[in-house]
């Protein structure tokens, strides 16, 4: 559902990617961990096509996304960590306007809509403008506009940022329950509770490059114990930093 | 089609219709719906808000659109009156004025659709929607295209009303002219949308760099060189005026270039005016033609090119990087430990005898800010550069000024330009600073200095920035003037005084009306303090000139008493004017500071 081939990007010299090659097939939960400016925000912007690479193809469920971008699009949603939405929008004229974007039948925002409102508790808040709404509930507006068009890849960023704990429980739950129905996850997070909970594979990103993924048994299994998670990403980016910082003297010498 | 369940508490569809759909509505006619619906609750949000900023915009509107047709209708009668020459300036001026406009309507256009395309987070929204590249820049050009237009329109509008009055126009003159307008538009926009396009694409290209760079240096040069003043004799003047004349409309010959767009809208016009119905026809379809055809290609064939040039704006690391030396400068940067080296504000800041350390920080903190708000200092340099400009250029005007009472009014009308000034950006700056630091509170206010002197420190730096600024400018406009020193210091003093009030009502008011909701600073001044302060700042300023020029020294009639009366008089209540304007509202502010819950 989502390929990446050989993902390259470069900012001037900077290669913010650098070589991804990752498959994740229909209905899989992915988690991209990584630490800040690892490349996790610049590999979504690529498979949302908001970027192109410098090289390498990304397809997002059977579409190449610098072929057939509109194909892609319409069979995914795109939540970014600070989603934009209309501020002077109530959040029902924004699940409306979705519904009209994507060309679906207006009956679907009553079913659909309200069921997902209800879910995340929007009730109260669907005939108050944008503006009003705090950060959390614009998030959870945001997801269920995303979810409205029942995708089938489903790429969001830093889900939890300014969620309580029961409504990052609803996105949690959510989020595993469609992808058990098939929806592809891409989820990219900090939060590594978040990925050993919903995580089907794992993808460690850091400078650019995919350095491990797996499931947990898988990357302990490849670290040789029984590490929490926590630990094998340190140890992990740790050894890559270690190797880099290597590259460089070795390069420096010669 | 929205009405609410019986429970009251969540809008739905209304079902009877049963069979509505949205059947795959035009994106751009969705992306329209939605923002026309967002504009109609801005409009209502203002007047929601504060009736007294609605009232304030509406008067503001409607005193603008009245004087300006009214100094349109002077302006354009007292050129039509020279004897022989009236229609043949009046035309000149109107191909002039058109080719200006359309110089100044294609930069607005470049640079609205540069930001509205490439520096917009609804474009990034929109862009991994299923929305082709062709129908988000349609929607985009449509509105930059609004965006960088209205103001033109706003500003035109009783020009041309004051000129078809002027030459006895035909009712038909008035829809002809939206017409002919309602074409015009859509080429600068089509040219700006393009431009801003190539320039996201290919901004960091060295060559483009050069070119750029290049061709904008030749434009400044030859302006410098074919705008600069003509030195003209006495003798000349007196003996060969239409020599003269004729050597100045030379100049002035490149605005009746027949392809320039604001030929045929200027030519369009008059010819309707003078009966030439066909002629202007003509110009009509010249501007509908060309306007259709830039306007088809920008609404068909932009889409990609645009997704290309926005997807190389956000993959730019900067706009230097293809230059070696900036390449390496970067990697030594990187390589680099980190050193502080204090700037020259700090350095500046620390000579000052005095200052605590609590105080020269946020003294510091607040240069910082000002600095690294482009905006802040941008508004501040066009606003206070223009004025200079114009001071500067004070002494091509040699003649005028050698008549005693032009000078006098023009020292009056420098002060009040100068005044004018300094009330928009203390309103605009100085006004929110409270409201902001409020945000901030977690560090500033919980400092041991307390919130009370943040504030007064407040004051005290928008009165020294501002007195630099101020006093600069009115010294530079007695110099051009030649004004005695006794003048000098009189409207020095007067600055000073207008200064500190400026500031000071800027601030209490700020104090009075925090707004601790806001973090974009437009946003607090756009509430009733700011609208308040905005008014109450122009007031002041007009009733302040007028005491001050009411007390003025004038030559022949008036005894030494009676002048020395009135002296004492304008600058008592100037005085006390600037009490009840600068000093009140920050007393009652700061004494309201110590209990404000924030």
């Amino acid at each position: 559902m989502i390929e990446l081939k050989q993902l390259r990007k470069n900012f001037g010299d900077l290669k913010a990617v650098d070589g991804i090659e990752l498959n994740i097939p229909k209905g899989q939960f992915f988690v991209a961990l990584g630490p800040n400016a690892a490349g996790k925000t610049t590999t979504i912007k690529m498979i949302c096509g908001l970027i192109k690479p410098t090289s390498g193809h990304v397809k997002v469920a059977g579409f190449d996304m610098d072929k057939e971008p509109l194909e892609a699009r319409k069979r995914m949603a795109y939540v970014p960590d600070f989603p934009f939405l209309y501020d002077k929008l109530t959040p029902w004229e924004f699940f409306r306007f979705t519904v009209e974007l994507f060309g679906m039948p207006l009956e679907m925002l009553e079913t659909r809509g309200m069921e997902l409102a209800e879910r995340f508790h929007l009730q109260p808040y669907l005939k108050k403008t944008v503006e009003s709404l705090s950060h959390g509930t614009r998030q959870r507006v945001a997801i269920v506009s995303a979810l409205l068009h029942d995708p089938e890849v489903f790429v969001i960023d830093e889900p939890m940022v300014g969620l309580d704990p029961q409504h990052a429980r609803i996105v949690k739950d959510i989020l595993k329950e469609r992808s058990r129905a098939g929806m592809t996850v891409f989820l990219s997070t900090h939060q590594l509770s978040v990925a050993e909970e919903l995580a089907d594979r794992i993808g460690i990103i850091h400078r650019g490059k995919l350095i491990a993924e797996g499931t947990v048994s898988e990357l302990q299994s490849r670290m040789g114990s029984e590490w929490a998670l926590e630990q094998m990403f340190l140890e992990l980016t740790a050894q890559e930093d270690q190797a880099r910082e290597e590259e460089s003297t070795v390069s420096t010498q010669s | 089609m929205e009405t609410e369940t019986a429970a009251g508490s969540t809008p739905v569809i209304e079902a009877s219709t049963g069979i509505e759909k949205s059947r795959h509505k035009s994106p751009v006619l969705l992306l329209l719906r939605v923002h026309v619906l967002q504009s109609w609750r801005r409009l209502s949000a203002i007047r929601e808000q504060s009736k007294l900023l609605s009232g304030a915009i509406m008067g503001f509107m409607a005193c603008y659109l009245i004087f300006s047709y009214w100094l349109f209708a002077k302006g354009l009668g007292f050129i039509e009156a020279f004897p022989g020459l009236g229609p043949l300036l009046t035309e000149r001026l109107m191909f002039l004025l058109f080719a200006f406009l359309f110089a100044l309507l294609l930069l607005s256009n470049l640079v609205i659709h540069y930001t509205n395309l490439f520096r917009n987070r609804e474009t990034q929204f929109l862009v991994p929607l299923p929305i082709d590249n062709n129908s988000i820049f349609r929607w985009k050009f449509i509105e930059s295209t609004a965006l960088a237009s209205w103001a033109f329109l706003f500003l035109i509008a009783p020009l041309l009303a004051a000129y078809g009055v002027k030459s006895d126009a035909s009712l038909s003159f008035y829809p002809f002219v939206i017409a002919l307008i309602a074409l015009f538009i859509a080429l600068p926009a089509a040219l700006g949308g393009f431009c801003a396009i190539n320039l996201a694409r290919y901004m960091d290209r060295r060559a483009f760099q050069m070119i750029a760079v290049g061709l904008a240096a030749a434009g400044l040069l030859s302006a410098f060189f074919w705008l600069k003043p003509e030195a003209i004799s006495e003798d000349s003047l007196e003996t060969r005026v239409l020599a003269v004349l004729d050597r100045l409309l030379h100049k002035t010959k490149f605005s009746q270039f027949p392809f320039l767009p604001s030929y045929w809208l200027a030519s369009g016009a008059q010819l309707w005016i003078e009966g030439a119905f066909m002629s202007a026809g003509f110009f009509l379809m010249t501007l509908l033609s060309y306007s259709l055809f830039f306007g088809a290609i920008a609404f068909t064939q932009l889409g990609n090119y645009f997704y290309d040039a926005f997807s190389a704006s956000l993959s730019r690391e900067s706009v230097f990087g293809q230059w070696s030396w900036f390449r390496q400068w970067k990697a030594k940067e990187r390589a680099r430990k980190f050193e502080y080296h204090p700037s020259w504000v700090e350095r500046l800041a620390r000579l000052v005898p005095g200052l605590r350390p609590d105080t020269r920080a946020v003294v510091m903190k607040d240069m910082l800010m000002f600095w690294r708000d482009t905006a802040q200092w941008g508004q501040t340099l066009m606003l206070f550069g223009l004025l200079g400009v114009y001071i500067i250029n004070l002494r091509h005007f040699s003649r005028q000024l050698s008549n005693p009472f032009w000078v006098h009014l023009v020292s009056y009308l420098n002060l009040l330009a100068c005044s004018l000034n300094l009330a928009t950006l203390t309103t605009r700056f100085v006004y929110p600073q409270f409201s902001l630091e409020g945000k901030r509170i977690w560090m500033v206010g919980m400092a041991p200095m307390g919130i009370v002197k943040v504030a007064r420190v407040k004051y005290w730096l928008a009165c020294s920035v501002s007195l630099a600024v101020t006093i600069g400018l009115t010294a530079l406009s007695c110099y051009m003037l030649q004004l005695p020193w006794q003048r000098t210091l009189f409207f020095i003093s007067a600055i000073t005084i207008m200064t500190f009030s400026l500031n000071g009502l800027a601030v209490g008011l700020g104090l009075l009306y925090p707004n601790f909701k806001e973090d974009n600073p437009s946003k607090i001044v756009s509430g009733f303090g700011g609208t308040f302060c905005l008014i109450l700042s122009f007031l002041y300023i007009v009733g302040s000139v007028a005491c001050l020029a009411y007390g003025a020294p004038r030559s022949g009639s008036v005894s030494v008493g009676e002048s020395v009366m009135r002296g004492m008089l304008s600058w008592g209540s100037f005085a006390g004017m600037s009490f009840l304007i600068g000093y009140l509202p920050m007393r009652i502010g700061f004494r309201k500071l110590p209990n404000m819950e924030i």
